[in-house]
């Protein structure tokens, strides 16, 4: 009996204790103070296998080869943050830019504004990322997706590995002075392609005149597929790329008033009837306005079959059922050259109006934001909702 | 043909005997030793050496008497279904009856002590699926006291039903959930020795306590003399849910002036082997007294509460599981400053206080009158965020098959990214932050933010009833043939649900606005607004500190009475029961803030104006206004049910017994309510649940053997429910309202105690239960948005829910879910000194994962293209089985009584010998599609989520009473 009773004692002692201490009864969080674990912010000499030499941006974006390029070479790069996502204009991209230049880092995170903070100093390890090209702007992303059609030369560095590996934040900083820049400066930076300096940078463009046209590409259900090489479900507006083609007194700013489109704007578009005459299809093939319906313009079954029981509706109902956010382009100008402000239907400010003065072409408008190369001409994209100067003449 | 010698032996000694007339006698009452609770139908054989002289059994209250004896030495043999055989000495002298007090009879089975804390608390996430456990008792039950703790393990619910339709009564009330229906064993979780005396019914059966429905019906007594009298202590000791339990418990029984108290309390602490994060730091205490006036009064006063918090586990997909190589990991914690820290905790704190009157006017006549209230504060907490990224280590992007996967359609194919997240989740101790919640990540975030917003907060979101319940019974013997039960009860159930902020997480306040509505509505602040009158008030959105309510906030009202009777008719061996109960239930919400998605109109019934916008209101399918705020339109319904029970006992071993029922109940307030954070909106076309049930039973008990087999059969029609997940292609809370579901559920259980007749005190033991559980329809969904007052997909059918066959003739099987629909158990139990020593194997088969609707309807099996294939229905529909599982338990105990007065036990369960880790014990398919393939013809699923059950474990308990 007593020696039962030790053994019991002794068991329980064993079992409630000796299971490892420091895993049941390590200490547990039952709310109140904590004292976190402090930020680490890099400086040169704490960065991880830094040997003391950065490239400039500029020097890095000279490497760019067409269809993208891994760089090696034990390659840094510094810069200071000058993207916000806040407004949710940019999304998933993160632009620095040093004296020589700005790049998009593809850092594939949403609302990165809560870790970057503008301003603040940013290393980039680029050993093991790829420079490619977005429609002719640079950018520093991850190994393109090895996809069949090759669309992006690179991918998103979207993985927190990955990100730790080659993003280090530094110090934080007095946010950056945009550059103000002038016709001949864009000029010039268009005439040195892709190497031009200003592309990427943050910068103020004064004086711009509203050109009376957007661009916006749509697709009417947004679950299909939206390859070019599926017209059926591309809607354009967009205006003549001739002169000559163009509609006399027709709008081609197609009725938007806004910088872009949310899902309820983009159905009130739709429901105003200014899009009516737009046309489902792209490059030649066009097959009629989206009044009309998708049994209406399409023979071949398998298309056909692909909107299933919305072949019956007319195209403006199927964009109706299927809205998303939409972006728009507007197109300024400045002098004699076209300059694409470019809006995201999510940004926050996507709803909001164009000054009625800068429609009616009575005030030139002044903006900041991120320049960019876009298929050879210049692309304006807001950072955060547009503080615009207006300038009545 | 023994047993009918014995018997033929009695008589003739006794006919001898009756020849003569003695005064002499001996009488006494049978009680459980292990909780001095009566105990009925136990059989007492007197014997002088090997004669049987007189055999009888105990009654109701467990008293028995034997006359007619002459002085001189007897042996008393006692046995009862589930007790240790007992055997007594007994002397006779000078004519008297020897009154021989209380005979206590030891249990048979385990020590062990089911509760809801043999259940680890599952994180269901926004999965939209419950997961409620189903607790068997009934130590009288072979079936149920083998099951009841061996299937535990795997959550094996009896017959298929959800544990919403076991009926649990405390002190006469019943407790299921107002909202839910769920059976509420959480509430007093940790006062085992408080709660341990109870009855229980099974099935369909009638009872006094109770009308019940098809799934049995518990009722634990509560009060203060069904607590085990003296003191008693405990410790325990668990590797599978907490490392420590101390409880302690006190009662003075029936004291000479007519009172009777009683204490519990308990501390439930620590960590386990297998779950990490999972924590318990949850206590408990009761208190409660008896006063007994006279004869006929009494009356009962308890209090107790179990306030605490405990960590919960969080399911994963499997190939989370597979990469960190552990079955058991768990994505809901992460280390901070060296210390765990866990962002889903439940914390309650609910009181319940009872006052309970007993009326005992005579032997014929019983009945009592019970006031329950329950009130205080349940919540549970979770990560929230404001234009941040996921905190969720296990979120789906973060995994390697977010990257790469070897069908090319699904669009997959960065085998770098790959590479990097295999090798994160491949070394999870080389990158914690990445593997396991990141608390410093989301303090830094909250601490460089302009102003001190917090991005990240802990939230809690409160459940908190305010439950008041009256309940009234009656058993009246009317006659030597008829007994007649019945009962009244009320119940007004205030549940406000709500979200406060627990923990700012290092940042000075956060905002009460809807980031889901921004996506879409970022142009009209009024949209965004959780508290769209605060805005107008103050013309910017509520900033919040820590308990303050945000995001949504209403009140689920339920009322309910009814009424019950039944009648118990007894023919000699033949007995017969009837009853029927009716109720009336009506529920409604009633929205405390004004949400701006569904501000609804203004007190005066006009259109809002905010922001000088006009709020064009939108309207129900009933010309109703949708709005968020208010009280909705009131659901009432009729309920009803009658059952019928037969019994007839043969030779007093035999018993076969039958039992049918139909019942019509209303749905609970959960099935009703579309969106019920932000809206008032209803399910359309409500109808009440329709239940048929009958089940066919034989039981024998006698000469130590226990046997029990059933049959049932049961069809439950016109189920409805309501599932929320958070889906992010639409960015928000999307819900599914699923109507008409049908089922059918029969089987056979079998349960079997027997001696080995080789091994002296070694009995074989099993159960087996065989069911086959499946859905007999095809209901109808409507899938709803919470950021939109239009429908997703309205009242379509979901043609793939039931078993479906293939064009080519092959048939893709669907089932109830939830629960091995085969279980068996083969053991053998050692008894003797007060030792049992158990062992046991255990099977479990034919167990399925919960199904979402979403994946059965056309939508979903056709694609994108539209276009539906056999491969695709297999494809889309299929239920995933799980493998079949074989576990061995343990169990060991032993008691010693010191100095006649003192008591000390202990008992040991191992469970899960064969260390098999890989037992799924459910789990649920994400209401998701993978949308963005290449060929945009078809979707996909997204991998389901599980939990597994632990390896070898361990619980032990020694414990002292005097």
């Amino acid at each position: 009996m007593k020696k039962t009773l030790i053994a019991l004692g002794a068991a329980l002692m064993a079992l409630a204790s000796c299971q490892s201490l420091k895993e049941e009864w390590q200490p547990v969080f039952t709310f109140g103070e904590i004292e976190p674990e402090a930020l680490t912010l890099y400086t040169e000499s704490t960065l991880p296998g830094f040997s003391g030499n950065f490239v400039t941006i500029k020097d890095l974006k000279s490497r760019y080869r067409s269809g993208g390029v891994e760089i090696s070479g034990n390659t840094w790069i510094k810069g200071q943050v000058i993207s916000d996502d806040r407004s949710g204009n940019i999304y998933r991209e993160l632009y620095i830019q040093d004296a020589t230049g700005g790049i998009d880092v593809k850092v594939g995170k949403s609302s990165l504004y809560s870790d970057f903070r503008l301003g603040q100093w940013v290393y980039v390890y680029c050993d093991g990322l790829t420079l490619g090209a977005y429609n002719g702007m640079p950018q520093l992303g991850a190994e393109a997706d090895n996809t069949t059609t090759n669309e992006y030369e690179t991918s998103y560095i979207d993985l927190q590995a990955i990100i730790d590996q080659h993003v280090f934040r530094g110090a934080y900083a007095d946010p950056v002075s945009p550059v103000v820049v002038e016709e001949a400066d864009i000029k010039a930076a268009l005439s040195s392609g892709y190497t031009g300096e200003l592309w990427g940078k943050l910068v103020t463009v004064k004086g711009l005149k509203y050109g009376n046209e957007i661009f916006a590409l749509l697709y009417p259900n947004s679950n299909l597929s939206h390859k070019s090489s599926n017209p059926e479900n591309r809607v354009f507006l967009s205006s003549p790329q001739n002169d000559r083609d163009r509609i006399p007194g027709f709008d081609y700013t197609w009725g938007i008033t806004t910088w872009a489109m949310s899902k309820a704007a983009y159905i009130g578009y739709i429901r105003s009837g200014k899009w009516d005459t737009a046309e489902v299809g792209s490059g030649s093939t066009r097959y009629g306005p989206i009044t009309g319906k998708p049994k209406d313009y399409l023979t071949d079954g398998i298309t056909l079959q692909s909107f299933g029981f919305d072949a019956d509706l007319p195209y403006k109902e199927i964009m109706i059922k299927y809205a998303t956010a939409n972006y728009v382009s507007h197109y300024f100008t400045l002098g004699d050259t076209s300059i694409q402000v470019r809006t995201s239907g999510y940004a926050k400010f996507s709803d909001e109006k164009l000054d009625e003065r800068i429609l009616d072409g009575s005030a030139t408008v002044d903006i900041t934001g991120i320049l960019s190369i876009y298929n050879g001409a210049a692309q304006f994209t807001l950072v955060d909702e547009p503080s615009i100067s207006v300038k009545v003449y | 043909m023994k047993r009918f010698f014995l018997a033929l032996a009695a008589f003739a000694v006794s006919a001898v005997l009756s020849a003569q007339e003695y005064t002499g006698g001996v009488k006494g009452t049978v009680v459980s030793r292990s909780d001095r609770q009566p105990v009925e139908n136990a059989r007492l054989t007197l014997l002088q050496g090997a004669t049987e002289l007189a055999a009888t059994v105990s009654g109701e209250d467990g008293t028995f008497q034997i006359g007619n004896l002459d002085d001189g030495m007897y042996t008393l043999v006692i046995v009862a279904p589930d007790f240790l055989e007992t055997q007594v000495q007994v002397t006779v002298n000078d004519g008297y009856v020897k009154n021989m007090f209380n005979l206590s009879l030891s249990p048979v089975q385990r020590v062990t002590e089911l509760d809801e804390d043999s259940f680890a608390a599952f994180d269901m996430g926004d999965s939209g699926y419950n997961d409620n456990p189903t607790i068997l008792f009934g130590s009288n039950d072979v079936f149920n006291n083998i099951a009841g703790y061996n299937f535990s393990a795997v959550r094996f619910q009896a017959r298929g039903y959800s544990s919403e339709s076991q009926d649990v009564y405390l002190a006469g009330v019943k407790m299921n959930d107002a909202i839910t229906g769920y059976s509420p064993f959480s509430l007093w979780s940790g006062l085992n020795e408080a709660m341990r005396s109870k009855e229980t019914v099974n099935g369909a059966e009638m009872s006094d306590y109770g009308f019940g429905g098809y799934n049995g019906l518990t009722n634990i007594f509560g009060n203060a003399d069904n607590v085990r009298k003296g003191w008693r202590g405990s410790v325990l000791t668990n590797s599978s849910l907490y490392r420590l339990r101390l409880m302690g418990s006190y009662a003075t029984g029936v004291m000479d002036n007519g009172w009777a108290f009683a204490a519990n309390v308990s501390a439930r602490l620590g960590g386990n082997d297998w779950i990490d994060g999972v924590y318990y730091r949850s206590f408990a205490y009761y208190l409660a007294a008896d006063k007994v006036f006279g004869d006929a009064h009494k009356l009962s006063m308890v209090f107790f509460a179990t306030p605490g918090q405990r960590g919960a586990q969080n399911a994963s997909t499997q190939e989370v599981y597979d990469l960190m190589g552990d079955n058991m990991y768990n994505s809901n914690w992460g280390y901070q400053n060296g210390v765990v820290r866990n962002a889903r905790v439940r914390k309650t704190n609910e009181p319940i206080a009872i006052l309970k009157y007993d009326f005992t006017p005579s032997d014929k006549f019983e009945g009592n009158v019970t006031l329950l209230y329950r009130f205080g504060k349940n919540g549970y907490t979770a990560l929230d965020w404001y234009d941040a990224q996921d905190p969720r280590p296990d979120y789906y992007r973060n995994l390697p098959s977010y990257f790469f996967d070897v069908n090319a359609d699904m669009n997959r194919n960065n085998m770098l990214k790959y590479a990097w997240a295999k090798e994160v989740w491949g070394h999870a101790s080389d990158f914690p932050e990445l593997t396991h919640v990141n608390w410093d990540r989301l303090y830094q975030v909250n601490g460089i933010q302009e102003g001190g917003r917090s991005k990240y907060v802990q939230e809690e979101r409160h459940v908190d009833q305010r439950d008041l319940n009256f309940a009234a019974t009656f058993k009246w013997r009317a006659g030597s043939r008829v007994t007649v039960n019945g009962g009244l009860n009320a119940r007004i159930n205030r549940t406000e649900y709500y979200k406060s902020v627990a923990d700012l997480l290092g940042g000075k306040y956060f905002v009460n606005i809807d980031n889901f509505a921004e996506r879409d509505f970022a142009a009209l602040p009024y949209k965004l607004q959780n508290d769209l009158d605060y805005y107008m008030k103050n013309g910017k959105a509520q900033t919040l500190g820590v308990g303050d309510k945000y995001g949504y906030d209403y009140y689920a009202q339920v009322r309910n009475v009814g009424g019950w009777l039944s009648g118990k008719f007894s023919f000699g061996n033949f007995s017969a029961h009837v009853g029927g109960r009716l109720g009336y239930e009506s529920f409604w919400r009633d929205g405390l803030v004004r949400k701006g998605l569904f501000p609804g109109l203004d007190a005066n019934g006009n259109k809002l104006v905010v922001d000088g916008i006009t709020i064009e209101p939108t309207y129900e399918a009933d010309g109703s206004v949708t709005t968020s705020y208010g009280r909705s339109k009131v659901s009432r319904f009729l309920n009803y049910a009658g059952k019928l029970g037969l019994n007839y006992i043969i030779g007093g071993t035999m018993r076969v017994y039958a039992n049918m029922g139909y019942f019509n109940d209303a749905p609970k307030f959960n099935q009703v309510f579309l969106s019920p954070r932000t809206r008032n909106s209803i399910v359309s076309d409500l109808k009440t649940i329709k239940t048929f049930s009958t089940d066919l039973n034989w039981q024998y008990s006698g000469n130590g053997i226990n046997v029990r087999a059933t049959a049932y059969y049961t069809t439950i029609d016109d189920q409805s429910k309501v599932m929320s997940a958070y889906d992010d292609l639409q960015n928000a809370f999307s819900n599914f309202a699923i109507s008409g579901i049908d089922q059918r559920n029969m089987g056979i259980e079998l349960g079997f105690k027997v001696p080995t007749y080789v091994v002296p005190n070694l009995s074989l033991q099993g159960v087996l239960a065989l069911g086959r559980y499946e859905y007999t329809s095809n209901p109808r969904m409507t899938q709803t948005v919470d950021n939109s007052a239009e429908t997703v997909m309205s009242n379509v059918l979901v043609p793939y829910w039931k078993s479906t066959i293939l064009s080519d003739g092959t048939k893709v099987q669907h089932y109830v879910p939830s629960t091995p629909q085969t279980a068996a158990s083969l053991g053998l139990s050692y008894n003797y000194d007060y030792w049992f020593i158990d062992a046991d194997v255990e099977y479990f088969g034919d167990s399925y994962l919960d199904m979402n609707p979403l994946y059965r309807t056309d939508y979903a099996v056709a694609g994108l293209d539209n276009y539906i294939t056999d491969e695709e229905v297999s494809y889309m529909t299929m239920q995933e089985k799980f493998d079949p599982a074989w576990l061995v338990n343990v169990s060991i105990g032993k008691s010693w009584y010191i100095q006649r007065k003192y008591q000390l036990g202990f008992s040991l369960n191992a469970k899960n010998l064969l260390n098999n880790r890989n037992v799924k014990t459910g789990g649920y398919e994400q209401t998701r599609l993978v949308d963005n393939t290449v060929s945009k013809e078809r979707f996909y699923r997204f991998d389901p989520k599980y939990f597994y059950m632990a390896g070898t474990n361990y619980m032990l308990n020694i414990y002292f009473r005097f």
